[in-house]
């Protein structure tokens, strides 16, 4: 087990090595300057030669590649992040700050999914063909095709339309006032949730309909055992796994999808930072945050491949 | 309730203002140091205290405002800063003092002197003296390096900023200019007074300094990057009486975004600016809430590469193209995403410019554009391009608005003149790379100035070596006009001259104007003291400081 990690652990450090190499070469290879956002457009247009250079210099832009980016990884190891370019506010209390809200999003999206998507599977197994089944496969890939900013969109507008309401506009954090902050997390987490559910439902009703076919849950059935009993007890734990797996996939949908939801419901969270990180090209931003996406992908997954030897006592990693 | 200010009434308060800015400038100096002592009071019937919670874009690059050319700056700013002198909040448009109690200018407009208030104090506790003034405008004038100020040009010829005691200031120019033009420049929202020891201690660069004292009638308290920013009454403000509310709580909230519109309609907010055309007509008709239109310091335009396209640098071709333009249409397509209006080459609603009624009459303006798209033909065939012209790069700036007209104007160019173009959206700072570097043959953007007067954007927008003359237009015949109207000082002199510089423009286009923005405002009407319908543009009035809540 101990190998197991280790091995895990180099390949994820060389993973990020990697995306952190990859998001840096890109960042500084496309088009658009940076200098735009600082000076306006109008002190863009009469910057000399000379203050473009001072400018970049002070924004640590003027030193060679290698240089920035060792830089960079000298920043992460002690826990700054950098700097964002403009205000001067670091990208590590940018975090502190958004990335509560944007977690608290993506786990309650992750419990909605777990809520909705598995009693769903569990039903549509239950009876297949059926039209609750169908109901259920049809609701499931409507949410599937749905995108989340745009449902997100009419959720808010019918709000305002019809209740006049709209959740807070700066960010309140848990442990400030619970009522505020499940106002802000509930709409972004509701739909990236129903949205990943959607996955779950199917992935958990055709696993499902797989292990009720095998030989254990007859078994299960000849001794007498309530329907129930026997999907719960016996067939869904071993239905489960693949259902994990694509959990941990999914998580990467979450992270990916709140960008453009929480821009959807005006939600101040990471994602919304990093959208406008990209439009200001505050590349020390953009960078760190999606280093951050990195993190979080690769973290979980390599959890989610620890929890298969929890689940299912046949797996041994050596 | 809404207050829709239209042409007549606006015409009818530019010209009060205009009638009072002669008389003021005619009287004598006693009188007219009698007639400069119009510092802003407050209401009467104003009450005190409560919050006003204001929506508008405050998520700035940076914290100089002196550097800036966005609202996201002079938004949460301006309240905690004073100017020397200010346009009035009833109008936003007559020019009244404020760290300066009176101002004289020479006879010969080449020495203007400002008086300045005893006893005002920065946040600090400082007081304020002539060398932060000094100190203030030496910077604008003459910025260090690195340091880039977009209102530069419009002080090139101050030359020595004399200080003649701690509370009087000289500002000697090598040549004189308007007096309207120079007191515009000084009143403008964006030249704040800060102190020399701010400037000094950070090395003449306030980019990332976020609280750096001002005089003006808010403090700073604190503030969320891109969330809020909270700020309460300053105590001991030289404008005894003001500001009327205890705290102001700024929120950013972008402009035309459905957030910004959600959060005013929900409530969230007292007053929005820049509201999204849908938001604004749903606020125009909710009970309890005022809405009001006005003009802003911005063009819509797109520009047509004269050094890289042969064909474009052919007056004939570019006027061909000017006139192919369905104006109107144009407003139309999208009045639901930016409100805007109908204009050519000068601000519209300009005194020196052509009257809308005349304009409308004018080919390119009309609402039936076959006769302009009759002439644009003759034209194109006369410039030797009766076929048409294929394969233009029209690089287009990655804005709803301009995504909207790009294709209605591809259309237009295609269908009058036969002339097809390939759309390229890019991101705004590509844009301004590719504009810079002339990697286009049409670009479509929107560029601003300061002031609304004419010699402000003949040199900036059309200057031969204007910053923003992204075409490389030259017309040796325009800036031999404007370099005559910039030093013109009589008003009635001026405006012929204005005009037949707009006739040159229409001949030989330097861009292809596209449309003109317009601000859409609403608050709530417990919000007094502020009604923006006669203000040019939001740089000016931005202080809160003479609003209260009912």
């Amino acid at each position: 087990m101990r190998k197991y990690l280790a091995r895990r652990a180099v390949y994820a450090a060389v993973t990020l090595l990697g995306v952190s190499l990859s998001i840096f070469v890109i960042l500084r290879i496309l088009p658009g300057d940076p200098l735009v956002a600082i000076l306006g457009v109008e002190g863009h247009a009469r910057m000399t030669p000379t203050d473009r250079v001072r400018i970049m210099a002070d924004l640590g832009l003027s030193a060679p590649l290698p240089v920035q980016y060792a830089h960079w990884l000298g920043d992460i190891g002690a826990g700054r992040l950098g700097k964002s370019f403009f205000r001067g506010d670091t990208v590590a209390e940018l975090i502190a700050h958004r990335g509560p809200i944007s977690a608290e999003i993506a786990v309650l999206a992750l419990i909605v999914s777990w809520l909705v998507g598995l009693p769903v599977g569990i039903l549509s197994a239950f009876k297949p063909n059926s039209m609750p089944d169908g109901l259920a496969r049809a609701i499931s890939v409507l949410f599937i095709a749905i995108p989340g900013f745009w449902l997100g969109m009419l959720i808010v507008l019918a709000l305002l339309f019809w209740f006049g309401y709209k959740a807070p506009i700066v960010i309140v954090q848990l442990w400030q006032d619970p009522w505020r902050n499940v106002q802000i997390v509930i709409g972004p987490g509701l739909v990236l949730g129903l949205a990943q559910g959607a996955y779950i439902a199917r992935m958990s009703r055709s696993c499902l309909l797989e292990v009720i076919g095998e030989d254990f849950v007859r078994t299960a059935r000849a001794k007498g055992l309530r329907e129930g009993l026997v999907v719960l007890r016996h067939a869904l734990p071993n239905a489960l796994l693949p259902v994990i797996t694509i959990s941990g996939v999914l998580l990467g949908f979450v992270l990916g999808g709140s960008v453009a939801v929480e821009q959807a419901f005006g939600v101040p969270g990471l994602g919304r930072a990093l959208v406008t990180a990209v439009i200001e090209r505050d590349i020390i931003v953009v960078q760190n945050l999606v280093l951050l996406y990195a993190v979080i992908f690769v973290v979980v997954n390599v959890f989610v491949d620890l929890s298969y030897a929890w689940l299912d006592p046949r797996i041994r990693y050596g | 309730m809404s207050e829709h200010l239209d042409r007549r009434s606006f015409l009818k308060r530019a010209g009060a203002v205009g009638a009072g800015a002669v008389v003021a400038v005619r009287l004598s100096g006693a009188e007219r140091a009698a007639a400069q002592d119009a510092t802003f009071h407050p209401d009467p019937a104003a009450k005190r205290g409560g919050t006003l919670r204001y929506g508008i874009l405050s998520a700035a690059a940076h914290f100089d405002v002196h550097q800036s050319g966005t609202v996201a700056n002079i938004g949460p700013q301006s309240p905690m800063y004073d100017t020397l002198i200010r346009r009035h909040p009833k109008d936003g448009q007559t020019i009244i003092p404020d760290l300066a109690q009176r101002w004289e200018i020479s006879p010969d407009g080449k020495k203007y002197t400002f008086h300045l208030r005893n006893g005002v104090k920065f946040h600090d506790g400082a007081e304020l003296t002539a060398d932060d003034v000094k100190a203030t405008y030496e910077r604008i004038a003459r910025p260090p390096q690195g340091i880039v100020i977009p209102r530069t040009p419009l002080f090139a010829t101050v030359g020595d900023i004399v200080v003649l005691d701690p509370h009087r200031i000289e500002f000697r120019m090598t040549e004189p200019r308007p007096k309207a033009y120079m007191l515009g420049a000084f009143a403008s929202g964006w030249n704040i007074i800060v102190r020399k020891k701010t400037l000094d201690d950070n090395q003449g660069n306030l980019r990332q300094v976020m609280n750096y004292p001002g005089t003006g009638p808010f403090k700073h308290v604190s503030r969320q990057d891109k969330e809020v920013w909270i700020q309460e009454r300053n105590p001991s403000y030289w404008n005894k009486g003001l500001p009327l509310v205890d705290r102001l709580e700024i929120y950013h909230l972008p402009p035309f975004s459905p957030e910004l519109g959600s959060s005013f309609l929900s409530g969230k907010i007292d007053y929005a600016r820049l509201l999204d055309p849908v938001s604004w007509r749903k606020a125009k008709e909710m009970p309890g809430v005022t809405a009001a239109a006005f003009n802003q310091s911005v063009i819509q335009a797109f520009w047509t590469n004269m050094q890289k396209n042969k064909a474009l640098a052919d007056p004939r071709v570019r006027r061909a193209i000017h006139l192919a333009m369905d104006r109107p249409t144009l407003v139309e397509v999208v009045k639901d995403t930016a409100p805007m209006q109908v204009g050519g080459f000068v601000y519209p609603f300009h005194e020196t410019s052509t009257p809308r009624a005349e304009l409308e009459k004018k080919l390119g303006y009309q609402k039936d554009i076959k006769p302009a798209v009759q002439e644009a033909r003759r034209l194109m065939k006369e410039a030797g391009y009766a076929g048409g012209l294929r394969g233009l790069d029209f690089v287009v700036r990655d804005i709803a608005s301009f995504k909207l007209w790009s294709v209605a104007i591809q259309a237009m160019l295609k269908e009058h003149l036969n002339i097809e173009s390939n759309l390229r959206v890019v991101q705004t700072s590509v844009w301004f790379d590719e504009a810079k570097a002339g990697n286009f043959d049409l670009a479509i953007s929107a560029i601003v100035s300061s002031l609304m007067d004419p010699s402000d954007i003949f040199s900036a927008w059309y200057g031969k070596d204007g910053p923003q003359n992204y075409s490389r237009w030259t017309n040796p015949a325009f800036h031999d006009l404007a370099s005559q109207i910039e030093r013109e000082l009589d008003d009635s002199k001026r405006k012929p001259m204005v005009r037949k510089a707009e006739d040159i423009l229409e001949q030989d286009p330097p861009l292809i104007p596209v449309a003109y923005e317009q601000i859409y405002d609403a608050w709530y009407n417990r919000v007094h003291g502020q009604n923006p319908s006669t203000y040019f543009g939001i740089y000016d009035v931005v202080r809160w400081d003479n609003v209260w809540l009912g």
